[in-house]
C-alpha cells in the first residue's frame, strides 16, 4: 500500500492549509479570474479530505470517492460558466477587476 | 537468468531479484526508478532522432527529391549534426518576455509526452507501469501538453506566438474529444482500460478485424483527430509558416526550440503506438483463428518487432498525410470536428455498444 | 520499514509542493504565473490521489482540472489580460484581514482536527477498478449513485447551454 506509514492527520493538515490559503486568496484578490483560481483551491482541498476519509475510515465503501468525482464535475461546469461570464464582462467593461464592475446597466 | 526475446517478464524479474539481494527495498525502488528513467530517456532520444530523419526522407520521397544524403551513409547522421548545431546556438532572451514561464513552457510540453510513454506496452513484460486505467492515463497526461503551448505563446510577448498558441489551444481542446471518444469505442469492445488486457484480448484477431464497422470508423477518426492533436499537417495551422512564421515557438532558439521539435515527434510516436496497441494489437502477432501453421510462423517474429513495425506503418501514414493534403483554415478545422467527427463518433459508440451487447464481436 | 520511508518522502514532497504552490498561486502578481502555479498544485493533488490508490480519480483530476479547467483559465487570461500587466500590491488593510481570517481558520481547524482521535478502520479495502466504479455509478440499490449521476448529467447540459448563451455575441 502506498499510504502505509502516513497517518490520516497528515492529509488533513495539507488540505486544511490549502483550504485557508484559498480563503486568503478569495479575500485579497481583485481580479475575477484569480478569485476563480482561489475557489478551485478550496474545492480541491475538500476533495483531498473526502478521499482521505474514505480510504482511512471506510475503506470498504466508495462514497467519498464518488462525492469527489461529483465535486470535480460541478467544478468543471462552474468554471465553464464562470469563464463565459468573465469574457462577457470583459466585453462590456474592458476590465475584469471586481471593483470596476459596479454598474447594473450601462 | 534466461533472456527470452519473446517474453521479458523473466528478465525484469531477474533484475528485480538481483537488486533485492544486493540492497534494501527503499534503494531498490530508487534504483529501479533510475533504470526505467534512463531507459525511457535513451529510447526517447533515439526515437526522436530517427523520426526527424524519417520525416525528412519521407518528405523528400513525396516531393521527388533525395533528402539528406551527405552526413553518413544515406544521411542517417544528419539529425545528429542538426542536434549539435542546435546545442551550440545561442539562447535568445526576449525583452519584456515573462522569463520564468518562457523557460518552463518547453519542459511542460516534453514532460507530458514523457509521462505518456511510461504506460505504453512495448512487448510482453516490457511495460514500465500497467495501470488499470491505462488508456485513460495516457489521454489524461497527453492533454497537459497544450498548457505548455499556451504558456509559450503568451510568454514570448509576440503576436505570432500568441495567435499560434490560441489556434493551437482551440484545436487541441476540440480534437481531444474525438480522440477520447474513439478510444472509448474500443474500450467498450475490449471491456477494459488496462493496456495489457487490451493487448491480450487481441490474441485471436486484432480489434480492427473483430470489431466490424465501428472499429474501422473509430480507427479512421482516431487517425484524423490524433493528427490534429499533435499539431501536424494538414492541421498544422498553429505553426503555419506562411502566415505565422513558426507559431507558438517563433521566439524560441537553440535547445529550447529543439525541445518543442522533439516533443512534436514524440507525440506523433505516442499516438501511433496507441493506435497500434488499441486497433492493431500492439505487440501481439498477426493471428488468424484456425490457421495453426500460419499462427506458429507468426509467433516466431519477436513481439517487439511487431510493435515497432505497426507503429512505423502508422507513423508513415501520418507523414503521408502531412505531405499530401493542403492546410485547413481554422473555421474549416473546427467545423470538421464539431459538425462531422463528434456526431459520427457519438453514434459510433452507441453502435459499438449495441454490437457488444448482441455478442456479435469475435 | 524502508518502504514506509519511501511513502513518507513522496507524501512530504507532494504536500510541500501543494502548500508552496498554493501560496504562490494566491500571492503572485502576474496572472499567468498564478495559473501555472495552480496547475502545479492540481498535479501534486493528483499525486496524492495516486498515493491513496484512487487511480481513476487521479486521472480524472489530471484530465478535468489540469487539462480542462486550467486550459480554460489560461485561455480566458490570454483573451483578457496583457503581458505587461502586474497586479497592484494588496492594500495593507485587506492583507491583514486576509491573514487574520486564514490564520484563525487554520488555527481553529487544526486544533479541532488534531485533538480528535480518528480510528482507522480495519475493513478489507475494496479494489477501485473500472468495473466497480461503473457498476456503482449506474446502480440504484444500496451504495448506488444513479441519481446523482443523472443530476450531474442535467447540470452539465445546463452549463453547456448557459455558457453558449452567455458568451454568444449579442446582435446589435
Amino acid at each position: 500500500m502506498l499510504f502505509t506509514g502516513i497517518p490520516l492527520e497528515f492529509f488533513l493538515v495539507t488540505s486544511t492549509l490549502m483550504f485557508f490559503i484559498g480563503i486568503y486568496g478569495f479575500i485579497t484578490r481583485e481580479n475575477i479570474i484569480t478569485i476563480l483560481m482561489s475557489i478551485e483551491l478550496i474545492l480541491n482541498s475538500v476533495n483531498i479530505n473526502f478521499l482521505a476519509f474514505n480510504r482511512y475510515l471506510y475503506p470498504g465503501q466508495l462514497e467519498g470517492h464518488f462525492f469527489s468525482l461529483f465535486v470535480i464535475a460541478v467544478a468543471a461546469a462552474e468554471a465553464a460558466v464562470a469563464i463565459a461570464i468573465i469574457i462577457n464582462i470583459y466585453r462590456r467593461f474592458k476590465s475584469i477587476e471586481v471593483d470596476n464592475v459596479d454598474e447594473m446597466k450601462n | 537468468m534466461e533472456f527470452n526475446i519473446y517474453d521479458f517478464t523473466s528478465f525484469t524479474k531477474w533484475i528485480d531479484e538481483s537488486l533485492n539481494a544486493a540492497m534494501s527495498p527503499f534503494w531498490v525502488m530508487i534504483t529501479e526508478m533510475a533504470i526505467i528513467g534512463v531507459a525511457i530517456l535513451a529510447f526517447y532520444a533515439l526515437v526522436g532522432l530517427f523520426l526527424v530523419y524519417a520525416e525528412r526522407k519521407v518528405c523528400a520521397f513525396m516531393q521527388n527529391r533525395v533528402g539528406p544524403n551527405r552526413v553518413g551513409p544515406f544521411g542517417i547522421f544528419q539529425t545528429i549534426a542538426d542536434l549539435l548545431k542546435l546545442l551550440m546556438k545561442e539562447l535568445v532572451y526576449i525583452k519584456n518576455a515573462d522569463k520564468l514561464l518562457f523557460n518552463i513552457a518547453p519542459f511542460i510540453v516534453i514532460t507530458a509526452s514523457f509521462l505518456a510513454i511510461a504506460a505504453i506496452p512495448f512487448a510482453r513484460g516490457l511495460h514500465a507501469i500497467d495501470f488499470n486505467i491505462g488508456i485513460f492515463y495516457v489521454v489524461a497526461v497527453s492533454s497537459l501538453g497544450v498548457i505548455g503551448i499556451l504558456l509559450a505563446g503568451w510568454s514570448s510577448n509576440s503576436k505570432y506566438s500568441l495567435i499560434g498558441a490560441m489556434r493551437s489551444g482551440a484545436q487541441i481542446v476540440s480534437y481531444e474529444l474525438s480522440v477520447g471518444l474513439s478510444l472509448i469505442t474500443m474500450v467498450v469492445l475490449a471491456g477494459s482500460m488496462q493496456l495489457s488486457t487490451i493487448v491480450e484480448a487481441q490474441a485471436n484477431g486484432w480489434f480492427i478485424f473483430t470489431g466490424h464497422v465501428p472499429a474501422v470508423i473509430a480507427f479512421v477518426i482516431f487517425l484524423i483527430a490524433s493528427t490534429a492533436e499533435t499539431n501536424r499537417g494538414p492541421f498544422d495551422l498553429a505553426e503555419a509558416e506562411s502566415e505565422l512564421t513558426a507559431g507558438f515557438h517563433t521566439e524560441y532558439s537553440g535547445i529550447r526550440f529543439a525541445f518543442f521539435f522533439l516533443a512534436e515527434y514524440m507525440n506523433m510516436f505516442i499516438v501511433a503506438s496507441i493506435a497500434a496497441t488499441v486497433f492493431w494489437g500492439g505487440w501481439m502477432p498477426f493471428h488468424v483463428p484456425g490457421w495453426e501453421g500460419f499462427n506458429t510462423v507468426m509467433d516466431y517474429i519477436p513481439p517487439f518487432i511487431w510493435y515497432i513495425g505497426k507503429t512505423a506503418v502508422i507513423i508513415f501514414i501520418l507523414m503521408l498525410f502531412k505531405w499530401t493534403f493542403p492546410r485547413l483554415r481554422i473555421d474549416q478545422l473546427l467545423t470538421l470536428e464539431w459538425k462531422y467527427l463528434l456526431p459520427i463518433n457519438l453514434f459510433n459508440v452507441v453502435l459499438m455498444a449495441f454490437i457488444v451487447l448482441m455478442g456479435w464481436h469475435w | 520499514m524502508e518502504a514506509i520511508l519511501g511513502n513518507q518522502v513522496m507524501f512530504i514532497l507532494f504536500s510541500a509542493m501543494i502548500v508552496m504552490f498554493s501560496i504562490l498561486t494566491v500571492t503572485s502578481r502576474r496572472i499567468l504565473r498564478a495559473a501555472t502555479f495552480l496547475l502545479f498544485v492540481l498535479l501534486s493533488t493528483a499525486g496524492l490521489y495516486f498515493m491513496l490508490n484512487y487511480q481513476f480519480l487521479a486521472a480524472v483530476q489530471i484530465t478535468l482540472y489540469a487539462g480542462g479547467i486550467v486550459v480554460l483559465i489560461i485561455f480566458s487570461i490570454l483573451l483578457t489580460s496583457h503581458i505587461d500587466h502586474k497586479f497592484d500590491r494588496v492594500p495593507a488593510q485587506k492583507l491583514i484581514m486576509g491573514v487574520i481570517a486564514a490564520g484563525s481558520g487554520i488555527a481553529l481547524s487544526l486544533t479541532t482536527l488534531l485533538t480528535y482521535n480518528f480510528v482507522p478502520a480495519n475493513q478489507e479495502p475494496i479494489s477501485v477498478d473500472m468495473n466497480t466504479i461503473g457498476k456503482s455509478l449506474l446502480n440504484y440499490g444500496d451504495h448506488g449513485f444513479v441519481l446523482p449521476f443523472e443530476v450531474i448529467s442535467v447540470l452539465l447540459l445546463a452549463a453547456i447551454v448557459a455558457a453558449v448563451v452567455i458568451a454568444k455575441r449579442k446582435k446589435i
